[in-house]
């Protein structure tokens, strides 16, 4: 069980924030070292637009769109964030300046994490629930549907939404200091 | 979300807009200003035009083009000018920002001191020593003006000399300066350097010729090949013999 637990969940937990760290270090590195440090400045755009387009799970998970499937809008959600908190790590680079935007970055760092915590979750609920499998084939259900059946219930089970009373207001303050940063720099950066 | 969790997420959030309005210098200016615009650390707009960054134009209201190099921006007389001469009055635009840069953050990735001569008028950009000091070897001692011969504004080194206008440095002539130019005194040279050229052996040589006037070299002579001579009056040989030359 501890083994299963560690393989399963720990492992790939800590390998996803282990090589979001290493690469951003990689990253960092490659850019000075090749004179590119302002490709790194401009990174912070296509990181936010990653962020924001995979908000759209969410959408989809309250059916507010329902086009797709919802495990494919949440693989889209998983890569997305990873991708976009790479991109603006690798913007921030390693450079204290002004508060607020690091203060945006320690928001994303903790809600990277929160969110692979609740991948780590999801997982767990999954398999809490995946012994209901049988209950519904015995129901002649399709194995799409119970695939979609499942899903829904591991979703909703009471670990799930005690992780997203935590989850969902670091992304508030999240959302909130990277907006601080960007009306800030729209405000006094010259576009040139 | 709880309604408690909200009132302390937006007690928090506040808190942070009002520090950021309050402290702007820490919250959101990239780094401290240069040590001669710290009163300006909190007042953003006095270099910041909202929504169109650093305008050039506040840069000028306090220093006046005219007067950059010779009196401070308070009007007084600079004692220890960074330019022997004053140079942003020859300059084509007004464009700060092309060489200047403030905050700390910002200046670390800028290079200091870099100045993109295209930015000069035309006659300006040809006074190199209106503000740069020639080398003190002997090379360049003996030169006035004219370095974009070997130099480009860019960049200073490397220097491209084109010695195959003067004379063609060939496998048989790949050797070190001094071997011609003698302790590396760049306004001579001499072709007695080496064992092919003594001499007596070229004094013989252009004698039997009618040659008399034979000391400069190189006004004849800007290559190994020995049928490429140009003797100033006299029509060019151009006859060229394959393979390696031979002086004798």
């Amino acid at each position: 069980m501890t083994n299963t637990l560690w393989r399963n969940h720990i492992l790939p937990f800590t390998l996803l924030v282990g090589l979001l760290a290493a690469a951003t270090l990689l990253g960092d590195y490659l850019l000075h070292r090749f004179d590119l440090v302002w490709v790194g400045r401009y990174l912070g755009i296509p990181g936010t637009l990653l962020i924001i387009g995979s908000l759209l799970y969410s959408l989809r998970k309250r059916k507010m769109i329902t086009a797709g499937n919802v495990k494919s809008w949440l693989s889209m959600h998983e890569i997305g964030t990873w991708l976009g908190s790479l991109m603006v790590l690798l913007h921030a680079g390693i450079h204290f300046n002004a508060i607020l935007p690091w203060l945006a970055t320690l928001a994303m760092g903790i809600n990277v994490i929160s969110g692979m915590v609740g991948k780590l979750l999801l997982a767990r609920s999954r398999e809490h629930v995946i012994g209901q499998r049988e209950h519904y084939q015995l129901r002649g259900m399709a194995k799409e549907e119970i695939e979609r059946a499942v899903f829904w219930d591991a979703v909703t089970l009471d670990a799930m939404s005690r992780w997203r009373k935590i989850h969902i207001p670091i992304f508030i303050a999240f959302a909130v200091l990277a907006l601080g940063h960007i009306i800030s720099i729209f405000l006094f950066w010259g576009w040139r | 979300m709880s309604k408690t969790l909200k009132i302390i997420l937006a007690i928090n959030l506040i808190a942070l807009a009002v520090l950021t309005f309050a402290y702007p210098h820490l919250m959101v200016g990239p780094g401290k200003l240069i040590a001669a615009h710290s009163k300006l650390e909190t007042d953003c707009f006095a270099c910041h035009a909202p929504f169109f960054g650093t305008a050039n134009e506040r840069c000028i209201a306090c220093h006046k083009p005219e007067e950059i190099g010779k009196l401070t921006s308070l009007g007084q007389a600079i004692s220890k000018p960074r330019s022997s001469t004053p140079f942003h009055q020859n300059l084509l635009k007004q464009d700060c920002l092309a060489c200047h840069s403030d905050h700390a953050g910002v200046k670390r990735f800028r290079v200091e001191g870099r100045f993109d001569h295209a930015l000069l008028q035309a006659d300006a950009r040809k006074q190199c020593q209106s503000c740069h000091k020639s080398p003190k070897d002997k090379l360049h001692q003996q030169i006035s003006g004219n370095c974009s011969q070997c130099h480009r504004q860019d960049k200073w080194i490397p220097a491209s000399f084109a010695h195959e206008k003067y004379f063609e440095l060939d496998r048989d002539h790949n050797v070190q300066c001094v071997t011609c130019h003698i302790r590396n005194d760049y306004s001579r040279y001499t072709c007695y350097g080496c064992h092919e050229h003594t001499q007596d052996k070229i004094r013989r040589e252009h004698i039997e010729e009618g040659i008399r006037d034979f000391e400069n070299c190189v006004e004849c002579h800007r290559n190994a090949d020995e049928h490429d001579i140009r003797m100033p009056g006299r029509e060019q040989k151009t006859g060229r013999r394959e393979g390696r030359r031979d002086d004798d």
